[in-house]
């Protein structure tokens, strides 16, 4: 059992102790000034008094026997008149005295009167004798025996009382020295117990006080784990400390329960991040299910997805091998009693949803603990329903509750999301089908194109060759015009071709190390025919060797195609300017024209397929619209890029950059 | 009088070859299929054989392959005409052994220069 240490019945008993100590001096005063009193009151009424009563009655018959001796020695009668004045006196004398004295004096005052009696008795008989006879001489010897055992008698009493005064008196003063001391004595206790107490209680409170304020400034300063000493100092710091220590505790609690609750969101969050990650419905339904077990510790989740909606099984449940056995009932119970945003939980018999019995029934199929469900809603529809089982106990507290509701919202959310991407993932595959129908049928009509051009062109070239036989004029204006078309057709059909390879996915380069300034001489001598006809003069700057990696014959390609472009829109006595040069890790290639220019507008859409410039077609320059289209193709798969710089009626710079 | 095989099934391409090169001064046999190419290649022993590449049953390819193939014709020069441009048929005609390629549409006298070099390179 512990010691009893508490500084409050310290100080109780301390301060009774100093209570009672003071009562005690007071008292002990008390008493000595009533004591005191009573002497004084005694020496006063009664002692002194008596003395002089006793002094008086000496007095009176001292009078008595002077005169009377007098007399009777010298037979003067005036001097026995003072003996008859004593005479009369003595008997209010005595009544004085007996009136003062107490049984304690009573047998010497009787004594004394007895004998001033029997002197007076004999004093009467020497009155009557002669004076100065030998009688009276008897009388006076006689007299004076009587007179001195009187005298005796009352000098005794006198005595008596004198040494009465005297006791009284030093018995005052020894009480009075004694209580002095007395009074000393308790003060200085008294003065010592305070001490001891106040020292005591002093140093039983600022230890524990002072380690109990050191613990409370460790804990604001945020240390969590210091606990004060529940056995340090007194039961009432011991009782504070005890406080501390359980607030303390309970404030590690509630910290405890914040730290679940957030570990509990920030895994909840994650979760539903990675079910809206799925484009799966079904991946997203089985995260959910796997993750709210390990996240809300259910031991059995269980997914329901509405008819029609998904393609994902009708119960997708943690437990899939249960499914022909407790599942078996909830797997035919709709969750149609659900709308969007509806929860129910069967720790609250008061919601505002109520299952049908069927489905509670198949709640307990499952688990006989507490069951929670959610509706599960996305695209403004409710989708189906999301059901946590525990097997036991404990309750679904409203943390998790919330929590569910998030995962639903965030499962309902995926889903809706996985719908809108399956449709559109179905709508993008019926896209690709087509988009490849197409790229293979241009692909055949191309190259069924080219036998009947081959014969158009060949039996052409024959005619105009005159091998078989010679032409008028007219003749060959007109096959030249045919001619023309052809080689058109036959652009037309190369370009379609191209670009049929590039959309199936065919098209490759093959690269080797070329001269870009050769590749440029060779487009020249290519281009040369057509800008002489149409007046148009071709500069050149391209110092060679530029060497890079580069497909020839596609490098060829692009050359032809912008030197063609440059060319047919730049008007007679027009000029293109042809530069190459080395731009650090790149060869820039431009080709400037003084052409028409391409409308502002319109320099967006410049690489868009079949894309014409407005002024080309109102000028009805010809074209297909294919060849920047092809170039950026081929610009693109070396890795470089293409710039296009126009101004309308000044002229358009193309800029090519191929790195290496 | 040196002897060229035409095969094409296409005849007015045919036609057009035949007679750009006999014009030529060549002297020219051409057929409709490859069977008849590969016939006549044994009967006629060509210096050069004009081949296309698409022809219904054994195509120029299978051709050049099969004249390669046999002593008899494996000295024949090939040239093929193809109206492809796909890299694995050009590819697929030098390994088959073709000397040289031509796609439609072609030039006649392009065609014409491309059989005179292969022949004086092969005289050389």
């Amino acid at each position: 059992m512990p010691r009893d240490r508490s500084v409050g019945r310290l100080l109780t008993r301390a301060f009774a102790a100093l209570v009672l100590l003071i009562v005690c001096a007071g008292l002990a005063q008390m008493a000595t000034v009533l004591v005191q009193h009573r002497t004084v009151d005694q020496l006063s009424a009664h002692v002194q008094p008596l003395q002089l009563a006793n002094a008086r009655l000496r007095g009176v018959l001292a009078d008595a026997q002077r005169g009377l001796r007098g007399y009777l020695i010298t037979g003067d009668g005036q001097l026995l008149d003072s003996y008859h004045v004593a005479r009369s006196t003595y008997p209010q004398a005595v009544a004085e005295l007996r009136e003062l004295c107490t049984r304690r004096e009573c047998p010497a005052v009787n004594t004394q009167v007895t004998r001033a009696d029997a002197w007076w008795e004999l004093a009467e008989r020497q009155r009557q004798a002669p004076p100065r006879s030998s009688q009276a001489v008897t009388f006076v010897s006689t007299g004076k025996t009587l007179f001195e055992e009187f005298l005796s008698a009352n000098s005794g009493l006198d005595r008596s009382l004198a040494h009465r005064a005297e006791s009284l008196q030093q018995r005052s003063f020894t009480l009075g020295w004694l209580t002095v001391a007395a009074v000393a004595v308790l003060t200085a206790f008294a003065a010592a117990l305070a001490a001891i107490t106040a020292t005591r209680t002093t140093r039983r409170i600022t230890g524990p006080l002072g380690r109990l304020v050191g613990v409370l400034d460790r804990m604001r300063q945020g240390d969590s784990a210091v606990r004060a000493d529940p056995d340090d100092g007194p039961a009432e710091i011991r009782a504070v400390a005890a406080a501390l220590n359980t607030r303390a505790d309970e404030a590690d609690r509630v910290r405890a329960a914040e730290r679940d609750v957030a570990r509990l969101r920030a895994e909840v969050r994650d979760l539903g991040i990675r079910i809206r990650g799925h484009l799966v419905v079904e991946d997203a339904v089985r995260e959910a299910v796997h993750g709210l077990a390990t996240t809300l510790r259910a031991d059995h989740v269980l997914v329901r997805m509405a008819a029609g909606q998904t393609d994902v099984p009708s119960l997708v449940s943690l437990r899939d091998e249960h499914r022909d056995g407790p599942l078996n009932d909830l797997a035919g119970c709709p969750a149609t009693w659900l709308r969007t945003g509806d929860v129910h939980t069967t720790d609250d018999p008061d919601g505002d949803v109520e299952p049908p019995a069927a489905e509670r029934r198949a709640w307990a199929a499952v688990g006989g603990g507490p069951v929670l469900t959610v509706a599960v809603s996305g695209g403004g529809e409710c989708l189906g329903a999301l059901t946590l089982i525990r097997d036991q106990g404990p309750p679904w507290t409203p943390i998790e509750v919330g929590l569910s509701e998030a995962v639903a919202t965030d499962l309902g959310r995926g889903v809706h999301h996985a719908r809108l991407y399956e449709q559109e993932r179905q709508l993008v595959a019926r896209l690709q089908e087509l988009d490849t129908a197409k790229t293979d049928f241009m692909s055949t009509v191309s190259h069924e194109l080219r036998t009947p051009l081959t014969s158009i062109a060949g039996y052409l070239e024959l005619v105009l060759d005159a091998e078989a036989g010679d032409l008028t004029d007219a003749q060959r204006r007109m096959l030249e015009v045919i001619a023309r078309n052809t080689r058109r057709l036959r652009e037309l059909i190369e370009d379609m071709l191209i670009l049929s390879k590039i959309e199936s996915g065919s098209f490759r380069i093959t690269t080797s190390e070329i001269d870009v300034a050769a590749a440029v001489d060779q487009a020249l001598t290519a281009i040369a025919p057509a800008a002489a006809k149409a007046s148009v003069r071709v500069h050149t700057e391209a110092y060679g060797p530029l060497r890079l990696q580069a497909d020839a014959e596609q490098l060829d390609r692009v050359l032809v195609n912008l030197l063609t472009n440059a060319v047919k829109f730049t008007p007679a006595e027009g000029t293109v300017t042809v530069t190459a040069r080395r731009d650090g890790g790149h060869v820039t290639i431009t080709v400037a024209d003084t052409g028409m220019g391409i409308p502002e507008a319109e320099q967006q859409v410049l690489f868009t397929r079949f894309f014409r410039a407005s002024n080309a077609i109102h000028q009805a320059i010809p074209g297909t619209g294919l060849g920047l289209a092809i170039v950026r193709t081929i610009v693109d798969s070396h890795g470089g890029t293409i710039d296009v710089r126009s101004t309308e009626n000044v002229g358009t710079t193309v800029t090519v950059r191929l790195p290496g | 009088m040196t002897v060229v095989l035409v095969a094409d099934d296409d005849a007015d391409i045919r036609d057009l070859v035949a007679f750009k090169l006999e014009q030529a001064g060549l002297d020219v046999v051409a057929v409709a299929d490859g069977q008849a190419a590969l016939e006549q290649a044994r009967l006629r022993h060509p210096t050069l054989a004009v081949l296309d590449v698409s022809m219904p049953g054994l195509s120029g390819i299978d051709v050049c392959r099969m004249l390669r193939a046999d002593p008899a014709t494996a000295a024949v020069l090939v040239i093929m005409l193809t109206a492809r441009v796909q890299e694995q048929d050009v590819e697929g005609g030098f390994s088959a052994g073709a000397d040289d390629y031509v796609t439609k549409p072609f030039s006649p006298r392009e065609l014409v220069s491309r059989i005179q070099a292969l022949l004086s390179r092969a005289r050389a």
